[in-house]
């Protein structure tokens, strides 16, 4: 197992660096970093700004000494701010995680129970019901979604709350958080919980036919035993992989969540920077987004080699 | 499992039809009035205490004002005229014209002198201290200076740099001289920039120490905190020698966008907004907000213009502009956009509503919708119409396409009634729009346009046009300096606009100015369309002397505001 | 019924509205002979008893119909403006409403579903075509060109891609074209995988081992033999990849990175909606029910195909 854990470690570095340099280099040939000094009345500033930067060395030069910066824990800093943008992407991180954490908690839950549900009950009105919303829920983009949630229930209704993660300047972690959750995480999870219970309804049915639950049942094992022991158990195998998948694609992938709900997560910082050309916080972005989408994407397999013992045999 | 599954789907497609049909009745129009109020009741007891949540567009760069990433408007407004003291206030009298007025900073008055040099002196109040209880010295003066003159990445030196010295020996009165005569002289040492705490910076990182917010202050309020991506929270400076706030705390709340905010306000998330004019935010006002107030203001810093690229085909040649200017209902338009709010007629001169004083401010009222004008004028060049409707010289079609900032929805929006209307007077308009960075960045620096719609905004009251007008600023390879991105060359011009900058007497500049403004009319250099109003908007809860400030902002006086329970 | 690699290995991406059990479904049995006629009649047969599909269907061509024939269904003409009325609720002379321009919501949503659809074909079609033809070299070929194809495909597949799609559409500018190729450019790896993996089993089936003693070349083989009887899974993929597509040029769109005006699709009417959709709440509805309900007939019809194509598959 640890040898495969390794195997599949070392096999993401080079990935990872091909991955990096073709995004640096997208990055740096789209964007110009001294494009926002123009506004500056002084002409100087540009120029100085492009020696200091090394603007006008190859691109491999650039690529090797913004690496070797970024190995050491420097990502530069903002053309922007100023900042340093390690610490804004630490900042935008915490908010998205704390996104994507509670999100993905509740997602798996309402798609288990739903999925075990509607498989259970298969072909009852329930069942209908359910396996129709999820197709309306996967087929409607979610900043739709997003926005009828906020008008009906945080203007009209005053139920949720829309701006942040908190009111004023809080940084608490009460009631007035929680109202503040609600809608970006129902927006978030509405996508994958309609993915995701159709996934887990599917490998249970799947689970409910196999032998040893045929078995079980013959053997006068009682039905929720069957329901909850045998067959979620291995129901759960394919989508906890499929999760560890997806969780990985939300740390880029909730731009449209943060930004109607006016969160400074990742996806907000991205926007900004995109939409500012500042290229050494859009590079680090990247980069550090597709090493997390390599890293669950590892996660995904391990988890899979731990849960599937047969795997382990190839 | 396969036939249940079919069951499932016609039940969602039901299901999505049933949603379009109510999509069909659920159309209600917002109910309630807002109060139209233009003024607040300023006389009223301003109670004391409280928090005050506003909604804020835009979160600045950085908190260096003077630094390259220093020049955000919404940072100016919320942190800058907040925390930092400045020898002027600009303040609207009662007939609403604005003017420079001492500040509290100083004793009154400074004395001018206009030669052998220009010389400025100024007596600093003996109550005027920083937060820390230090004085606020002239030596305070001459570190500004040094530092906007002669530091590394600064936004911007005008004026500074005209500076031959700043004289500290007396603590309280700081004597300015100049090697060059500045006319607006009254921006410095304010303005943008403020007066910086020598004491404090003296010899340390400026930038580093200012840029991510600072815990000093010479104004009423201090920079509790700011959490950047989420707000900034102000608390009352405890040192202020003037009238200290009632509020115990100012959060400016940061909001994506308009509409945001706008949903943010109505479900009494933030108790103030200051949106941009955007078409939505007028519907929204003219439908009425229940238990507010507005202030609609057409006197502002900003002006938007159908600006002009005057070297680039077709507009090198001064018929095709006015014929242009002749093609386009400006009435129509402006009516369409701000007409909810009460602002019905286009800007008739270039320059932002503050400046009227200084302006021929009907210099371009001759340019209304006239298609037989046009006609004259391009049949007259040379042009003749197409069987497509076009009009076209040499086998080439009279086209030019726009540019100006993508994503502003009010932009976006006023590009296709231009679209319409130009059409229909034999003109072919196409888009192409840029994100703001690029438009501002490099499109129209280099001139890689031939027609943009975007706003200018002024950061001080001055009436000088001559960064946008005078030959010398138009931007040159290879850093492509310099404001006059309409490539406007006119030696007649340069002299009268050179002449507004520079001159000590007002009545000499303004005659300047206005003959300047008929020279830019004549010449239809570039096409004024609005004047781009302010709009404040504020719960009933919001108590005080509530207005808008075109310079200062909307917050200048947030010091003298209160929240009743 | 699901193999642990395709699992493992071929996970729906999140965010692209695929169904989740697809990617096991849409196997073909390896079994499967090559189509033929019968086979045709077959498939005909199984798709029509599909009634949510068959219904899907109609209703797509039915949008198909009216949007690319606006010019003749549409009441007003394109970007007819009545500045004077401006935003109005849906009436007896605008179904639909009109919007802050006082153009015909229903009029403005037709021609935008030009650009929607137009967008949502061409980026399936060449994604499919891409993913298609990748997968087949390398699963035919093999060595170190399988090698080389599959990990450009695992670099694709980690870049987030929103972000990328962004940045590309502002570099490359935001016309209809740069859009397509743009979208299409970062969805064809799943479309590789499943290929190279059909092609992997069946490649050493009998009649591909037949066909190749009988002295057929390479190219032949891979056309005549293996693509055939990938048929199934490619036109599945197709069909989701329509609205996976017309979904990423709504978010973009919306985003301001899509379409741009004067130029419209389903997605910008949102955009430009979502400033006072408060007080004109058709401008949001309209526009989203019809990415709604394209999404959903395309799925169901994906649906409906998968089944036609594979009489094996049952639960």
């Amino acid at each position: 197992m640890l040898t495969y854990c390794l195997r599949r470690l070392l096999y993401s570095i080079p990935v990872l660096l091909v991955a990096s340099f073709l995004l640096f280099g997208f990055v740096r040939s789209t964007f110009d970093p001294t494009s926002r000094l123009r506004a500056s009345r002084d002409p100087s500033v540009v120029q100085a700004e492009r020696d200091r930067l090394g603007l006008n060395d190859p691109l491999v030069v650039q690529y090797g000494s913004w690496l070797k910066d970024a190995v050491s824990g420097d990502l530069g800093v903002s053309s922007r701010t100023n900042e340093d943008v390690s610490s804004m992407l630490w900042r935008a991180m915490g908010k998205t995680l704390q996104l994507i954490v509670i999100g993905a908690f509740v997602s798996a839950f309402i798609a288990v129970g739903v999925g075990v549900f509607s498989a259970v009950r298969q072909q009852s009105v329930p069942d209908y019901l359910i396996t129709g919303l999820s197709y309306v829920g996967v087929a409607m983009p979610p900043f739709w979604f997003g926005l009828i949630a906020i008008q009906v229930f945080g203007v009209q209704l005053g139920w949720f709350k829309f701006v942040g993660l908190h009111s004023g300047d809080s940084t608490a972690y009460d009631v007035d958080y929680l109202k503040h959750l609600v809608l970006p995480v129902a927006t978030l999870c509405v996508q994958i919980v309609a993915s995701w219970s159709r996934y887990e309804r599917a490998s249970m049915l799947d689970a409910l036919g196999a032998d040893y639950v045929r078995t079980a049942r013959a053997k006068g094992v009682p039905r929720y035993k069957v329901i909850f022991k045998h067959a979620l158990r291995n129901a759960l195998i394919p989508l906890v992989t499929v999760m560890a998948l997806d969780i990985g694609a939300l740390f880029g992938g909730l731009i449209i969540t943060e930004q109607i709900f006016s969160i400074g997560g990742m996806g907000r910082l991205f926007l900004d920077a995109l939409l500012q050309g500042d290229v050494y916080v859009l590079e680090a972005w990247m980069i550090v987004v597709a090493a997390l989408i390599i890293l669950f994407n590892l996660f995904a397999d391990v988890i899979y080699g731990i849960l599937d013992p047969r795997i382990r045999l190839s | 499992m396969r036939r249940q599954r079919r069951g499932v789907q016609l039940l969602a497609l039901v299901f999505c039809f049933g949603l379009l049909a109510a999509a069909c009745g659920s159309d209600k129009k917002a109910t309630g009035n807002a109060a139209s109020g233009s003024s607040s009741s300023s006389s009223a007891a301003v109670p004391k205490g409280g928090t005050l949540t506003i909604g804020a567009e835009q979160e600045p760069d950085c908190a260096d004002w003077v630094g390259t990433c220093g020049g955000s408007s919404w940072g100016f407004w919320m942190m800058q005229v907040q925390t930092m003291p400045r020898a002027f206030d600009v303040l609207k009298d009662s007939s609403g014209t604005y003017s420079y007025k001492p500040s509290i900073v100083l004793k009154g008055e400074p004395t001018l002198e206009t030669s052998p040099k220009q010389k400025v002196t100024y007596q600093i109040s003996d109550q005027a201290v920083w937060n820390d209880s230090k004085p606020i010295t002239s030596t305070d003066f001459k570190y500004t200076w040094d530092q906007v003159a002669n530091g590394t990445a600064i936004y911007d030196r005008t004026g500074y740099k005209d500076i031959e010295s700043v004289d500290d020996s007396n603590p309280k009165v700081a004597v300015v001289t100049y090697k060059n005569t500045y006319a607006d002289w009254k921006s410095l040492f304010g303005g943008q920039f403020g007066i910086l705490p020598s004491h404090i910076l003296q010899g340390q990182d400026r930038d580093a120490m200012m840029k991510d917010g600072y815990t000093f202050s010479g104004g009423p309020w201090v920079i509790q905190q700011w959490a950047k991506q989420d707000s900034i929270t102000l608390v009352p400076n405890p040192n202020y020698w003037g009238t200290k706030p009632s509020l115990d705390k100012v959060i400016f709340k940061f909001q994506a966008d308009t509409s945001a905010e706008f949903q943010a306000f109505k479900a009494k998330e933030v108790s103030v907004v200051y949106p941009q004019p955007q078409l939505d935010a007028v519907d929204q006002i003219q439908a009425g907000i229940p238990d507010t107030q507005k202030i609609v203001s057409t006197e502002t810093g900003n002006f938007e213009s159908l600006w002009i690229n005057n070297s680039k085909a077709p507009f090198d040649d001064v018929k095709v502009r006015q014929a242009v200017a002749f093609a386009i209902d400006r009435k129509a338009l402006v009516e369409r956009l701000f007409g909810g709010l009460g602002v019905h007629d286009p800007l008739q001169f270039i320059n932002a509503g503050i400046n009227k004083a200084y302006e021929q401010t009907d210099a371009f009222a001759k340019y209304v919708k006239d298609l037989k004008q046009v006609d004259t004028l391009l049949t007259g060049d040379g042009y003749a119409k197409g069987s497509d409707g076009i009009y076209a010289k040499g086998g080439t079609k009279l086209s030019f396409t726009v540019r100006s900032t993508a994503g502003n929805k009010r932009r976006e929006l006023t590009e296709q009634v231009l679209q319409q209307q130009l059409k229909d007077a034999g003109i072919d308009m196409q888009i192409d729009n840029a994100k703001a960075g690029d438009l501002f960045g490099s499109i129209l620096p280099q001139g890689d346009f031939q027609a943009g719609i975007y706003a200018q905004v002024l950061t001080a009251l001055t009436p000088g046009n001559c960064t946008l007008f005078c030959s010398s600023n138009i931007p040159k390879s290879p850093d492509f300096s310099g404001n006059n991105w309409t490539r406007t060359s006119n030696p007649e011009l340069d002299t009268l606009l050179a002449t507004v900058d520079s001159n000590l007497h007002e009545s000499a500049r303004t005659t300047a100015a206005k003959k300047a403004q008929t020279i830019l009319s004549d010449n239809m250099n570039t096409l004024p369309i609005d004047p781009l109003p302010n709009v404040l908007l504020w719960s009933n809860k919001v108590v005080g002397p509530v207005g808008d400030n075109a310079i200062l902002g909307p917050f200048f006086n947030i010091n003298e505001w209160g929240i009743s329970a | 019924m699901k193999t642990d690699d395709e699992i493992g290995e071929e996970p729906a991406p999140f965010g692209v509205p695929v169904m989740a059990e697809p990617h096991a479904e849409l196997e073909l049995s390896p079994d499967a002979e090559p189509v033929a006629r019968s086979q045709w009649q077959l498939f005909r047969r199984r798709f029509f008893r599909h009634k949510a599909a068959v219904l899907a269907g109609t209703v797509l061509l039915f949008l198909f119909v009216v949007c690319f024939g606006a010019g003749w269904f549409a009441f007003y003409d394109k970007n007819h403006q009545d500045l004077l009325l401006g935003p109005t609720a849906p009436s007896k002379e605008h179904w639909f409403g009109t919007d802050q321009l006082g153009r015909d919501t229903l009029t403005e949503v037709l021609y935008a579903g030009q650009i929607s659809l137009k967008i949502g074909l061409a980026v399936a079609f060449i994604s499919t075509a891409v993913g298609a033809v990748v997968g087949a070299i390398a699963g035919f070929v093999g060595k170190w060109i399988d090698q080389l194809l599959m990990r450009t495909t695992d670099l694709f597949l980690v870049v987030p891609a929103i972000a990328v799609l962004a940045i590309a559409l502002k570099r490359f500018g935001q016309s209809d074209d740069t859009i397509i190729l743009v979208l299409a450019g970062l969805g064809w790896m799943y479309m590789a995988r499943i290929v190279r993996g059909q092609v992997l089993s069946i490649k050493e089936k009998e009649f591909v081992e037949a066909a190749r003693a009988a002295g057929a070349s390479g190219p032949r083989i891979v056309v005549r033999h293996l693509l055939p009887n990938c048929l199934g899974p490619i036109v599945v993929n197709l069909t989701l990849g329509i609205a996976a597509a017309i979904v990423t040029e709504s978010t973009l769109s919306f985003l301001g990175f899509g379409v741009t005006p004067p130029s419209t699709s389903w997605g910008n009417m949102l955009s430009s909606a979502e400033g006072n959709y408060s007080i004109n709440a058709h401008l949001l509805y309209f526009p989203g029910l019809m990415i709604l309900l394209t999404v959903l007939c395309v799925n169901f019809l994906g649906d409906g195909l998968r089944d036609a194509f594979d009489p094996q598959a049952k639960h």
